[in-house]
């Protein structure tokens, strides 16, 4: 991610109930066109605001890469901003700024994605330098040098120094043996020592050509113009020949995994997670809406389980939450984080979200809690519309992950039709103690403060 | 966190103004309690946006640090014959949602929701509850406190909080905005639930309110809304205004040792009240030093140029009294002296000689081409909307706000910045593993 100060990691963004949806009530027309070269457009036209976003997607990110290039996709996708062929490094922002617009990159295990949001009528600016960036990067070793230390220090900001952050990081490479989410998006910190200027060039090389790419425009705009526009600036871009990515299918987990991670910290802090599938593995898709619903069920809304029975009802956790999201490309993690109540134990926090999947396995849920989870899932796809970047977002990461972008009109129809016996199943079949992965973050003191202070 | 906060209010006050789009007007009317009211219709989306803006932040704490806050917290924790749960539960049954949290100058109740009848009248339902007849059960009371007192803890765990709060205490001194929003650990450790009713008695009432409503609802269901919601809140008393702040002479230097890799960087002094004569030249000086990304000069010289840092900026937040100009990065800690000595001199370069024709130029074109990125959705109007009226500034200033963007010069900015901003008056505080602590 290269944003400035807001600190995001989309895919890697636990906690968010991902609600990918169509409400009924509203035109919810795509156009797709794939270009000679393989690009693929999709255009979805809302005309609420005189404004468009316009995203194009790599599909490419943290596990396509392996070891001791950890952290590759990211650091490329900073670089993408340093120069290309014809534009000097900082140029690109200028000429987007100068038009009035906003953009920025980020990138996730499955996908590199850049962004401009303008005024419609600018959407051709936003094309042609993409295209451009698209074919004609160009790596210089001095902005390549500076921007690492960059990098490097957007992971002391949001890892080495985030206790939670770092702690996160350890949980993800021991839950994962085989499967490369197992590594940082981020990338490990001498992985990133280590990076060489050609492992940015190859890997350029290899990801991006428009045969691996999606150009997703959002907005007050018209298809056939935007498929013509594309046309013009993408379309004399050679495809490339891929060879197929390897699977890296993780291996079954044959028992339970735990671990202490000590931090500088003041809070102890739980994460646990349950190896599962997802849409884009699974063969039995109502499994994975089941799971969807399930998260909602613990932690959907201030009214879910977790809430009102964890921190209101018994007080053993200060916050608590579940989490799953369905759009990975690879099999995933049913997540749990908390904090304990003051005077509650991390094992007493432990037992009593074990005891919430255990009923769960062993109560099918009410109607009414049932209906309650959909009713938000559905409000939330009303919400989701007021935004052009979260509707482009949809589009542009399910297509990329693999899952394509026809599914999200399914989503809500899925979701309403889970059972409160396919969510007693899913519990049943997937949240088992073999397959779970358990920190336990335990906080070391922090040296008493020193403090001078002095006129300046 | 707080600083994000203020960024988005210094920004949403920002953003706005071209004559090419249509700019959206804002009703507005008083209740017979006071209670100030402005809306916007929208169409398109069937939702329906509010916040109810009570002046009752944490600067009206007094001796009760934290009181502000922890009032808001308790305020949806139970309401008339509802229990926290039930609260929960009723929003969540139409997929609507409400949270209520604090800042320096006010408390905000936000609401957003889908607009059909059916919806609404679940939803509205229980804003009215709770808005109106909160009821402190003791037993939520001391857990949201417990709450409390861990989320103080673990400020300790966060270089950047922990300059925050440093910064603040040292800009302001013995004014209210010294303090920390929710308080201190054993200020709020002493809190009663009776402290907590009083203080809703005496700041949650019509005179003090302000509610601005964006979303798919007509005028007539407008009024009805509110007066439902708010209607039978008493008049009560106009907050008195919070004192004005005494913009320090020289600014001090606190370091603070903490072990982290990153030096936490910040700077800042007291300088803008809202509608303040300098405002746009100041937003707009801003925009050039740190306040857009990649083309300020701030982000060109830490990192384009350095590397020495992920994040850089500098903003203005406008408040009630003098809110802070500020500026911030982190960096690891052996970079730190190189990173301070290059934002003093970035700052001092440009309030001695300004902005250039040319960065004037490329900030007028970023600010008047991106006017409709600042109005693209109900949430974003919401936002505008509320920055416009809670800052009195007037309902017009949509219309006219790149026209007085444009209007500025290089030498205005200049004069505007010596004015108000120099580097002799502003704190540093640097929090992380600092070898230099002890000098």
């Amino acid at each position: 991610m290269r944003k400035l100060s807001v600190t995001v990691f989309l895919l890697n963004s636990l906690y968010s109930l991902t609600a990918f949806a169509s409400p009924e009530l509203m035109s919810n027309m795509v156009h797709e066109k794939v270009l000679k070269n393989g690009l693929k457009i999709l255009v979805k036209e809302d005309r609420r605001a005189p404004v468009m976003v316009s995203q194009v997607w790599y599909k490419v990110g943290a596990s396509y890469e392996y070891d001791g290039i950890t952290g590759v996709s990211h650091v490329l996708e900073h670089m993408m901003f340093q120069g290309t062929k014809n534009l000097e490094p900082g140029e690109f922002s200028k000429i987007i700024a100068a038009n009035g617009g906003q953009e920025n990159a980020f990138t996730g295990a499955d996908y590199t994605a850049y962004f401009q949001t303008m005024e419609a009528s600018r959407l051709e600016v936003s094309l042609r330098l993409e295209a451009e960036r698209m074919q004609h990067l160009n790596l210089q070793q001095k902005e390549y040098e500076k921007e690492l230390q960059v990098v490097m220090e957007e992971r002391r900001l949001r890892t080495e120094d985030k206790p939670q952050g770092q702690t996160y990081e350890y949980f993800k490479a021991m839950a994962y043996t085989s499967s490369p989410y197992r590594n940082p998006i981020i990338g490990w910190m001498q992985d990133l020592k280590d990076m060489q200027l050609a492992d940015l060039a190859q890997w350029y090389q290899r990801w991006y050509a428009p045969n691996n790419a999606t150009l997703v425009v959002v907005g007050d705009v018209d298809a056939t113009q935007v498929f013509s526009l594309a046309e013009k600036h993408f379309g004399a871009i050679p495809a490339v020949s891929f060879t197929p990515i390897k699977q890296r299918v993780e291996v079954p987990q044959l028992g339970v995994r735990r671990s202490i991670i000590k931090q500088t910290a003041r809070l102890p802090y739980l994460l646990m997670g349950y190896k599962v599938p997802v849409l884009n593995t699974t063969d039995k898709e109502t499994d994975v809406y089941a799971l969807e619903l399930l998260s909602g069920i613990l932690s959907s809304g201030n009214s879910a389980r977790l809430d009102s029975r964890l921190v209101r009802g018994q007080q053993v956790a200060t916050n608590a939450s579940a989490g799953y999201d369905l759009n990975a490309r690879l099999d995933s993690l049913f997540l749990f984080d908390g904090v304990p109540a003051d005077g509650r134990s991390l094992q007493e926090l432990e037992k009593a979200i074990i005891s919430e999947i255990d009923n769960l396995k062993k109560t099918p849920v009410q109607q009414q809690e049932l209906d309650r989870i959909k009713a938000q899932v559905i409000a939330a796809a009303v919400y989701q519309k007021d935004s052009n970047f979260y509707q482009a977002l949809q589009l542009g990461m399910l297509e990329t992950v693999g899952i394509g972008w026809r599914k999200e009109a399914e989503y809500l129809d899925k979701v309403k039709a889970v059972t409160a016996e396919q969510i007693q199943a899913v519990a049943n079949n997937y949240l088992i103690e073999d397959h779970l992965t358990v920190v336990h973050m335990q906080p070391q003191p922090i040296d008493s403060k020193r403090e001078a202070r002095h006129a300046q | 966190m707080h600083s994000k906060v203020s960024v988005l209010l210094a920004f949403m006050l920002a953003m706005v103004g071209s004559q090419s789009m249509a700019v959206p007007t804002i009703q507005h009317w008083q209740l017979a309690n006071g209670a100030a009211v402005y809306f916007v219709p929208t169409e398109g989306l069937p939702l329906l946006d509010v916040q109810l803006v009570f002046d009752a932040g944490s600067a009206r704490d007094g001796e009760k640090l934290g009181l502000a806050a922890l009032t808001s917290v308790l305020i949806d924790q139970g309401a008339g014959s509802l229990t926290a749960q039930q609260i929960a539960e009723q929003l969540d049954s139409v997929g609507a949602r409400m949270g209520a949290s604090s800042s320096r100058d006010y408390t905000s109740v936000s609401f957003r929701s889908l607009s059909d009848q059916q919806t609404l009248k679940t939803a509205w339902g229980v804003l009215t509850k709770v808005v109106n007849t909160p009821s402190f059960p003791a037993v939520d009371f001391s857990r949201e406190k417990q709450r409390t007192l861990l989320s103080i803890k673990q400020r300790e765990e966060s270089p950047g909080t922990l300059a925050q709060l440093a910064l603040y205490q040292q800009m302001y001194g013995s004014h209210p905005y010294a303090n920390p929003i929710q308080g201190q650990y054993d200020s709020v450790e002493k809190l009663s639930v009776d402290e907590l009713k009083a203080f809703y008695k005496k700041y949650y009432v019509g005179s003090n309110l302000t509610v601005v409503l964006v979303g798919g609802i007509s005028r007539q269901q407008a009024e009805l809304l509110v007066d439902q919601a708010v209607g039978r809140l008493a008049p009560g008393e106009k907050a008195t205004p919070i004192a004005a702040v005494d913009t320090p002479l020289n600014g001090a230097v606190i370091q603070q040792s903490y072990p982290s890799q990153q030096t936490h960087v910040l700077y800042g002094m007291p300088v803008l009240k809202h509608n303040d004569e300098d405002y746009f030249a100041l937003y707009v000086g801003n925009h050039i030093l740190g306040g857009s990304g990649f083309s300020s000069r701030i982000v060109k010289e830490i990192r384009e140029e350095r590397g020495l840092a992920y994040s850089a900026y500098s903003y203005f937040s406008p408040m009630l009294q003098k809110g802070p100009f500020m500026m911030g990065l982190q960096t690891k800690n052996e970079s730190l002296d190189e990173a301070v000595k290059a934002t003093k001199q970035v700052l001092t370069q440009f309030v001695d000689k300004g902005p250039s024709e040319e960065e004037l130029i490329a900030a007028k074109k970023n600010i008047s081409g991106g006017f409709a990125l600042k109005l693209d959705s109900n949430k974003k109007l919401l936002a505008n909307v509320v920055g416009i009226v809670v800052s009195g500034a007037p309902l017009d200033y949509l219309n006219t706000y790149v026209q007085k963007v444009n209007a500025l010069t290089a030498k205005q900015i200049q004069q505007a910045f010596q004015r108000r901003v120099s580097i002799k008056n502003m704190t540093l505080v640097t929090v992380g593993e600092n070898k230099d602590a002890n000098n």
